[in-house]
């Protein structure tokens, strides 16, 4: 700030060659500072990567003692995708595979459906629950996974909390624990307080000038809604949707604890191929396949965030 | 003047990040080489994660009570002892001649194990050999195994005693013998060992003294099951009569589900191919797991919950504690503590079948480059007494290391009806074939209607 105001007027004789110098120079700076995390991220996790990356397509390297012990390797002097192939053909991955897409999908729609309704009701709300549910909404933050998990087995599992009340109301009970809706279950609660922050801050921007305009034009609450806070909400949004997405894809506590046995999610089939079943191949080839799901995910985000920068 | 001190720092700065920079490049580097060295240089293929459940998983609900008074100091390993020793190593045997000695003893286990070493049998060995001390460095769950197994592949390339003396694992100690590193043991060094069972000390071909031991029961409630289950084909008759009332836990997850498997699979196997499935690895003799398979599957739709299996050996035991199933293979010392706890109604009975449920010993071995093996071996005769041997039942309802019959009646009594033989289970490839297939022949099949 100083240097460039206090520069006196006859420097403006030579601007280009030194403001160009001088951003070549801040520039190289720049590059320098940011090399050693640069640095360390190539060598322990690009490195890494590849390396995993080449031997899901048949490359084994030798010196790597975790993957050159596994069980059923496919060895191949060049790239295949026989691994790939193997996984796909195989109807006990792909039930794998169908398991993670309902969960993941399902607790995106319902994560941003009650995230929504929660960040609204807290924006707009009026009374003294507002201030309730502005602090209930975000223990889930605060309860580890694992914790959270076992609560909700013993909330909702058969002898649990839930059947007792239902029982003693005359109605029956399927426990959704060791199923899919319980993972469900436990991916949206865990997902929540971090959608309704970020949603709730996106509404904290919106101008209330707009929002009363609208009110005196003789717009209902739905109309403000669709017209104004959804539109201009839109960023946060895709935010929460692609963070619940890869969040909940590459889960593991969560489907761990509370899912059934078979079909696994994705995060628990990796860690079976690799330790349970010692076959570290189809479990490098799983986490490649989930990386390039969540890599979609990640563009659609840096696709939201380089909008949002230019819409401030 | 501002400018200049400006561009000064900026310099400085630079350097400052390029040294950063390039320190973090070598620490990257060199610690990828110093970890490198090692794992290449022992036995060709260390099968490392398929540390078999057996006996450390079977001490983990005891834990519970004994974690929180964990006074346990566990002692820096004192190499300095060791390696000064080392220089008068001709004369080791001059350990005999009654000077203080240091045996570093490496353990891997749960925690209640560790309470057994440290509070129970190193002070009883105090009093026996004032001498002696026992050093103890503790690695819950074999979580520091693989960095043990590097340092004494590591000695020994180096030439050097590694600091270690006993060491108590599991699969490691199998690997280190074939590579050299474990001592082979027999009834000259250590003479009680003639009175433990040759089957069981053969399991890792004498490379390491069954001190103790346990196995797979079943665990029944016998106000529910009135004629308790003789053989494997009681156990499945009865649950598929009782649906809902039996479950064991996915092989994978815990050694009592595993055994239970295992024994099932069993049934379409010749006992000539037993051998060849306990201790080596072809892939093509898996089809005589077939009927096996179909046998688990039938018995799906009558498994507690339509078909769950709970997630370890614990949550077995918890799911028979609540009364929601009535019958269940379990680990043998784990069983025994829960109803010492009366975590299990009292009306459950414990029992082996015919033939029996797999079990397993815990093993100490000698490290072969040991300079204070004749105190070792001393130390390993003591814990193969009655007296240790009774500290460990009494602690953590283990089975003891000696046979039986070397046991003091009332031993005999308390254990009389699971203190039988126990068997084997799958060698490790195989089992780690097993745990798939079971997956995909067993649980995977359609799964129970999402509600």
């Amino acid at each position: 700030m100083g240097v460039g105001d206090a520069r006196p007027s006859w420097s403006k004789a030579t601007p280009r060659p030194r403001v160009a110098g001088s951003h070549l120079r801040e520039a190289a700076l720049g590059l320098v500072m940011a090399l050693p995390p640069f640095v360390v991220l190539l060598a322990l996790i690009v490195y890494p990567a590849v390396e995993a990356a080449l031997f899901s397509l048949g490359q084994v390297p030798t010196d790597n003692v975790a993957f050159s012990t596994g069980m059923h390797l496919i060895v191949s002097k060049t790239l295949t995708l026989e691994v790939y192939r193997q996984l796909f053909a195989s109807s006990f991955f792909l039930d794998d595979l169908s398991i993670t897409f309902f969960v993941t999908v399902l607790s995106v729609v319902l994560v941003l459906v009650i995230s929504y309704i929660l960040a609204l009701y807290v924006r707009f709300g009026v009374g003294p629950l507002v201030a309730v549910v502005r602090s209930l909404y975000l223990i889930p933050l605060f309860v580890p996974v694992v914790i959270a998990s076992y609560a909700l087995i013993t909330f909702y599992v058969d002898h649990g909390i839930v059947q007792a009340v239902l029982t003693h109301l005359g109605l029956g009970y399927a426990p959704p624990i060791y199923h899919r809706a319980g993972i469900v279950i436990g991916e949206v609660w865990t997902s929540i307080p971090f959608a309704v922050l970020l949603l709730g801050s996106g509404l904290d921007g919106l101008p209330q000038e707009m929002v009363e305009a609208a009110h005196d034009a003789g717009a209902g609450f739905f109309g403000v809604l669709w017209r104004i806070v959804i539109p201009l909400n839109v960023v946060p949004a895709m935010i929460v949707v692609t963070f619940t997405f890869i969040g909940v894809l590459g889960s593991f506590t969560v489907p761990y604890l509370i899912g059934p046995n078979a079909p696994q999610m994705l995060g628990v089939a990796m860690q079976a191929y690799f330790s349970s079943y010692q076959q570290p191949q189809p479990a490098v080839a799983m986490a490649m396949i989930t990386f390039l799901l969540a890599a979609v995910a990640g563009g659609v985000y840096v696709w939201a965030t380089a909008r949002s920068g230019k819409a401030l | 003047m501002s400018r200049v001190s400006r561009r000064h720092f900026l310099q400085q700065s630079t350097f400052a990040a390029i040294g950063v920079g390039t320190a973090t490049l070598i620490a990257a580097c060199s610690g990828g080489a110093s970890t490198a060295a090692p794992t290449t240089a022992p036995v060709a293929a260390p099968t490392t994660a398929a540390t078999k459940a057996a006996p450390t998983t079977a001490a983990a609900p005891t834990a519970a009570p004994t974690t929180a008074a964990a006074t346990a100091a566990t002692p820096a390993p004192a190499p300095t002892t060791a390696s000064a020793a080392a220089t008068v190593a001709p004369a080791a045997t001059a350990a005999k001649a009654s000077g203080p000695v240091t045996v570093n003893y490496y353990l891997s286990g749960d925690v209640n194990i560790r309470d057994l070493w440290s509070k129970s049998l190193i002070p009883a060995y105090q009093k026996v050999q004032p001498n002696v001390t026992i050093a103890m460095t503790f690695s819950e769950h074999g979580a520091g195994d693989q960095t043990t197994f590097d340092r004494l592949a590591a000695a020994k390339q180096a030439g050097k005693p590694s600091g270690v003396d006993l060491w108590e694992t599991g699969n490691y100690l199998q690997q280190g013998g074939q590579a050299g590193l474990i001592e082979k043991l027999t009834d000259t060094e250590i003479p009680n060992l003639a009175k433990v069972s040759p089957t069981v000390l053969g399991q890792y071909n004498s490379y390491g003294v069954p001190y103790r031991g346990s196995s797979v029961v079943l665990a029944y409630n016998s106000k529910v099951v009135t004629t308790a289950p003789q053989t494997l084909d009681d156990v499945l008759a009865w649950v598929k009569a009782n649906p809902g009332q039996f479950t064991y836990n996915p092989p994978d997850q815990g050694g009592s589900g595993q055994a239970f498997v295992t024994r099932v699979l069993m049934m379409g196997m010749p006992d000539s191919d037993l051998n060849l499935f306990q201790t080596g690895y072809d892939q093509s003799k898996e089809s005589e797991w077939d009927k096996g398979w179909t046998t688990l599957k039938d018995l799906a739709p009558s498994i507690y919950n339509k078909g769950f299996y709970p997630k370890g050996n614990v949550p077995v035991l918890q799911t028979l504690g609540k009364g929601s199933i009535n019958m269940a293979p379990v680990w043998s010392d784990q069983g025994l503590s829960y109803l010492a706890q009366n975590l299990l109604p009292p009306e459950v009975k414990l029992e082996q079948i015919s033939p029996p449920f797999s079990g397993g010993g815990a093993f100490v071995g000698v490290v072969a480059d040991s300079v204070q093996k004749d105190a070792a071996y001393a130390y390993l005769n003591w814990v193969l007494t009655p007296d240790p041997q009774t500290i460990i039942i009494n602690t953590i309802d283990g089975y003891p290391g000696l046979d039986w019959k070397y046991m003091p009646p009332d031993v005999q009594a308390k254990f009389a009806a699971v203190a039988k033989d126990y068997s084997f289970g799958f060698s490790a490839k195989f089992d780690t074939d097993l745990n798939q297939q079971w997956y995909e022949k067993v649980a995977g099949t359609p799964m129970p209607k999402a509600p």
